[in-house]
């Protein structure tokens, strides 16, 4: 940086006389700005307000007037179809089971595995880490046949801890490397203290490690709580029994028995979409925050 | 110090990790099947196939009114097809489950997973008096029957009779009287055909299987897909010669409906045929199904026998299965003519009984019709994949679908069905 | 906060830098730590890497599924060489890589920019931009499925101002539906790149960027020349997510067109599951499977490779 733009940039900063023109400019660029975004805002939301449209109209009001057409009816029809006949109720159930387990089990343990990895001198650490990561980049297809079977010979196939088992193997190494940055950000003081303090690993592990990592926690729960919830290929693979699926099995199991049937269709989805619209909203911050931490290299 | 307790360490982890290996080696996949069943007696489990809702429903107060306690379990076709063969060589499969015979089911057989039923077939039995090619279609190559078929049903060009009548068509006996059947629908401004080749693409097997069978005749057809014959023979050409002809009448959204959602145009009065089997009936409205009817594809060549289509839906059991005392019975039950007339009649659908002992003279005259069909018709097929395997269907939705859009294309096409159709058939 | 500050000052930290004291580790490890290591460890490797070479041998063979599963060395991999089919399914793959990859990416990389400066709504703009991230793919799939149908809306509003004969059937058209499902695709992972880019950009010096625009740099000149060059860390892990995500596509085709018409939206993994599981070529399946890794493994490296050089 040169001596005079360092000057100019202070000087920039200190600015009073040119306000007038830079709030002009600034207002025009606001007019852009809201003119390009709230547009660009309304045509990235369509696909939601036309799928809303879908699920509260009639079948009939459908069958005539198309299925892009505005509503000119409103149905809970297709709502009431998706719980009484789609088991729509029973598979919210499995997913909030099968999501709750496999996010705190699975930030467990890859609290676990970051704070042996980031605190002790384990042999071949970093190729550990590596190695797990590299776990959760390998392609899913190429895991499904031979997890079947595992699960199959392990006696729990068609199950939800199978699911849950999969699930929490399968992310463990993005959490625990995410986890592992975190800890090791933590000053070595903290942790040399309560060593001298006397406090043997696990109390240093749960009463000091852990509640600083909250905010890792935070992102990454809410970051996995999406991604587990909207897993479809692990639930197909290692399930077979209807009453056992998640949402999005049994969704894709209600457009098979509904094909025809637009606003039933629609309506399981709206229903598969909002637990996670819930977490996402209330979690807002967490979401970006998560991505953050595990990107901002 | 600290070396060598890291070295025990090691050590201790390279013994857990072979103990571990050993352990799921065990697991490796490809090592055959894990042996017998474990299921204990209890709740038997059928595993259903029949995701539509009326046959879902039927199929459900049906296994209600059973006297044991089964779990009916429903999974959209699709992924039923994908999961079947880990159902029957699971260690504790699925008691018993909904498909058809066929190449799939004798498939099953040749590798043993399939529960012989024989028992059911004797004097005495619940399909003793089947027909005796009901009970040739359920035996497996080892001469044990493995199948229990409970319903079929009859493909036809199914039509709205006060449509006809608004328009003032007659059904045709001849293709050629076919054909201006449909000139004279266009003309008026009605889809003459409608079709679902979109989510469904077998629909489009339908036409083919049909005009290789008034074309070439059953027996050609039969060999043709066991590899008998080539795709890209003369004969067959000269069926897509046929298919061309009805092209140009086909709903040109076809390509984007579902079979089901294709009935839609017909119900409205919009589309006027339909080539597709019985059980279309679930589909239609209920106060509009008096009003279906249907005729057979017309002849194109008078000196070809009659044939005609009547696929077979029914069930077979799991050879694993942990009760089997049990899974035969409720088989029986499944067979037994009440059974049969309460699932059809629950399903709105017009599936005829395999049951000979079934009343059918109660039932509409939509299915009288059908069964005059069948029982006047002197061949009578399956399906193209039921009379080849998944796989060869697979090959024919690709060449078809292809076809119905770029017609001209027929030789290529032709060409690479048959190296398609010469994978399947070396695999 | 504590830790933001310090992974911001850990990052600017040069490389090479000696690490400052207190960070050691311990040297003896007790016995409960090992435990910590080797449960998620010993998960892993179960789950995940023992299917996966499982997965390389089984591509050795022939298998329906049923009974023992015959050996034929690389006779699948020569098979897939001269099949059409898979040829198509290259093909798209690399479509989808370059068109899903870099619609995303652009599309993001303006957004976040874009919605980088704090102003009135900017929060709203992002969370309506991320939506659709947090829907699952087959929900996607079923979303856009309404807009694309025949009678759906996007040929009525085609229609309804006057340029109805554009209307087409996305899905069924085999020269249209593989954009349509890559459009879809695009439209739920951009809030995703946005905000990885988001991040990237809280991390670019703004003084930089004054200074430069006091010098008379335009927008364009300062973005490429003074804000991209230091979002190269950044980059290079969006590119490789990208990639790695685009092979490892699967529920969005498959929700909505399950690779027809005729193949021509037939992508690796979709092609992998229909070999496996609705043909029951498992073998072959697999060795599409041992493809698509290979694929990706170049990419993977690279992310790893990225990953260590900022944990050094």
């Amino acid at each position: 940086m040169t001596v005079s733009n360092t000057i100019a940039a202070i000087a920039a900063d200190v600015r009073p006389p040119a306000v007038r023109k830079r709030v002009s400019r600034r207002a025009r660029s606001a007019a852009w700005f809201h003119g390009l975004m709230i547009p660009l805002s309304l045509l990235w939301i369509t696909p939601l307000a036309f799928i809303l449209f879908v699920a509260f109209r009639s079948f009939d009001d459908i069958s005539a007037n198309g299925l892009g057409a505005f509503p000119t009816s409103f149905s809970l029809d297709g709502f009431i179809t998706v719980f009484t006949q789609g088991g729509v109720g029973q598979s919210l159930v499995n997913s909030v089971i099968v999501t709750v387990s496999t996010v705190l089990t699975s930030l467990l343990l890859a609290s676990l595995a970051a704070f042996a990895l980031s605190r002790y001198r384990i042999p071949f650490r970093r190729g550990i880490l590596l190695l797990m990561l590299a776990g959760n980049l390998l392609p899913p297809q190429i895991l499904l046949i031979p997890v079947s079977r595992i699960c199959e010979a392990l006696g729990i196939y068609d199950t939800l801890f199978a699911l849950i088992v999969v699930q929490v193997a399968f992310g463990l190494g993005f959490y625990t490397f995410v986890l592992h940055g975190f800890m090791r950000a933590i000053p070595g003081e903290v942790f040399e203290a309560a060593v001298v303090d006397g406090a043997g690993d696990l109390r240093i592990y749960a009463r000091i490690i852990m509640p600083l990592c909250r905010p890792a926690l935070a992102a990454l729960g809410a970051l996995a709580t999406t991604w587990v919830f909207n897993d479809l290929i692990w639930a197909m693979t290692v399930l077979r029994t209807e009453t056992k699926f998640p949402i999005t099995a049994a969704l894709l199991n209600l457009q098979g028995g509904f094909v025809s049937q637009w606003n039933v269709v629609a309506a399981g989805a709206v229903i598969a979409a909002i637990p996670t619209a819930i977490v996402f909203f209330a979690f807002q911050k967490h979401f970006v925050s998560g991505l953050m931490v595990g990107s901002s290299k | 110090m600290n070396d060598r307790i890291t070295l025990s360490r090691r050590g201790f982890l390279a013994g857990t990790t072979v103990i571990g290996g050993a352990a799921l080696l065990s697991a490796c996949v490809g090592t055959g099947g894990a042996a017998g069943g474990g299921g204990a007696s209890g709740a038997l489990t059928l595993q259903s196939s029949l995701s539509d809702p009326a046959p879902k429903a039927a199929l459900a107060s049906v296994v209600k009114s059973y006297k044991g306690k089964v779990t009916l379990n429903t999974v959209a076709i699709e992924q039923f097809r994908a999961q079947l063969s880990t159902y029957l060589t699971s260690s504790a499969p699925p008691d018993v489950l909904t498909w058809y015979a066929g190449s799939v089911a004798n498939d099953y057989a040749s590798k043993d997973l399939l529960l012989d039923v024989s028992d059911l077939w004797k004097s005495g039995g619940a399909c003793a008096n089947f027909p005796p090619a009901l009970k040739a279609l359920s035996t497996a190559a080892s001469g044990k029957q493995i199948f229990v078929p409970t319903n079929y049903y009859w493909w036809g060009i199914f039509h709205k009779k006060s449509a006809f009548a608004e328009w003032g068509i007659t059904q045709p006996k001849t293709w050629d009287e076919f054909l201006a059947v449909c000139d004279k629908l266009k003309s008026k401004g009605i889809s003459p055909l409608t079709m679902g080749t979109g989510s469904t693409p077998w629909v489009a097997s339908g036409w083919f299987d049909y005009l290789d069978l008034r074309v070439n005749g059953a027996t050609f057809h039969r060999e043709l897909l066991a590899g008998k014959h080539s795709f890209d023979s003369t004969e067959v050409r000269n069926v897509m010669k046929h298919y061309a002809e009805i092209l140009p009448f086909i709903d040109p959204n076809a390509p984007s409906y579902s079979w089901q959602e294709a009935v839609t145009p017909l119900v409205q009065n919009k589309s006027a045929m339909y080539l597709i089997g019985a059980f279309v009936t679930q589909s239609v409205p209920t106060e509009q199904v008096d009003d279906i009817d249907f005729f057979s594809v017309p002849t194109i060549d008078s000196s070809i026998p009659s044939a005609e289509e009547a696929p077979t839906d029914g069930y077979f059991a799991s050879a694993k299965t942990g009760n089997k005392k049990g899974t035969l019975d409720l088989l029986a039950y499944l067979a037994a003519p009440k059974t049969q007339q309460d699932f059809i009649a629950t399903s709105k659908s017009s599936n005829l009984p395999t049951s000979p002992d079934v009343n059918t003279s109660g039932f509409s005259p939509l299915v009288q019709k059908g069964v005059k069909l069948l029982a006047e018709t002197k061949e009578i097929t399956q399906f193209f994949n039921r009379d080849s395997s998944d796989a060869l269907q697979t090959t024919a939705d690709t060449a078809l679908t292809k076809f119905m859009a770029q017609p001209g294309d027929v030789s290529s096409i032709l060409k690479d069905w048959q190296t398609a159709a010469e994978k399947v058939w070396k695999a | 906060m504590t830790q933001t500050a310090l992974l911001a000052a850990r990052s600017q930290r040069a490389p090479g830098a000696k690490r400052p004291k207190g960070r050691s580790r311990l040297a003896r490890v007790p016995r409960i730590i090992w435990v910590f290591l080797l449960l998620p460890l010993a998960a892993e490797l179960a789950l995940v890497f023992w299917p996966a070479l499982n997965s390389f041998s089984l591509s050795m063979t022939t298998w329906n599924g049923v009974g023992p599963a015959v050996n034929v060395g690389f006779k699948n991999y020569q098979d897939l060489l001269t099949d059409p089919i898979y040829q198509t399914a290259l093909i798209n793959n690399v479509i989808w890589v370059v068109g899903f990859g870099g619609a995303s990416v652009i599309i993001g990389l303006a957004l976040a920019v874009a919605l980088n400066r704090p102003r009135r709504g900017i929060g709203i703009y992002r969370s309506v931009i991320y939506l659709p991230m947090v829907l699952s793919l087959a929900v996607t799939g079923i979303f856009w499925r309404v807009l694309y149908q025949p009678d759906g809306t996007l040929n009525l509003r085609l229609e309804a101002i006057g340029l109805g004969f554009l209307k087409h059937q996305w899905l069924a058209d085999p020269n249209t539906a593989l954009y349509a499902v890559l459009i879809a695709a695009v439209w739920r992972q951009v809030g995703y790149i946005m905000v990885l880019y988001l991040a990237g950009l809280k991390g670019v010096d703004p003084a930089l960027e004054e200074a430069a625009s006091v010098d008379g740099a335009t927008a364009w000149q300062r973005f490429w020349r003074i804000v991209m060059p230091q979002l190269s860390g950044v980059n290079s892990i969006v590119f490789a997510v990208t990639v790695i995500d685009s092979l490892r596509t699967f529920d969005i085709v498959w929700a909505m067109t399950r690779g027809g018409p005729y193949n021509s939206t037939q992508l690796l993994s979709t092609y992998m599951f229909q070999e496996s599981f609705t043909v029951l070529n498992l073998g072959y399946g697999s060795a599409i499977a041992v493809t698509i890794f290979l694929l990706a493994i170049v990419f993977i490296i690279t992310y790893l490779v990225r990953a260590t050089r900022e944990e050094s």
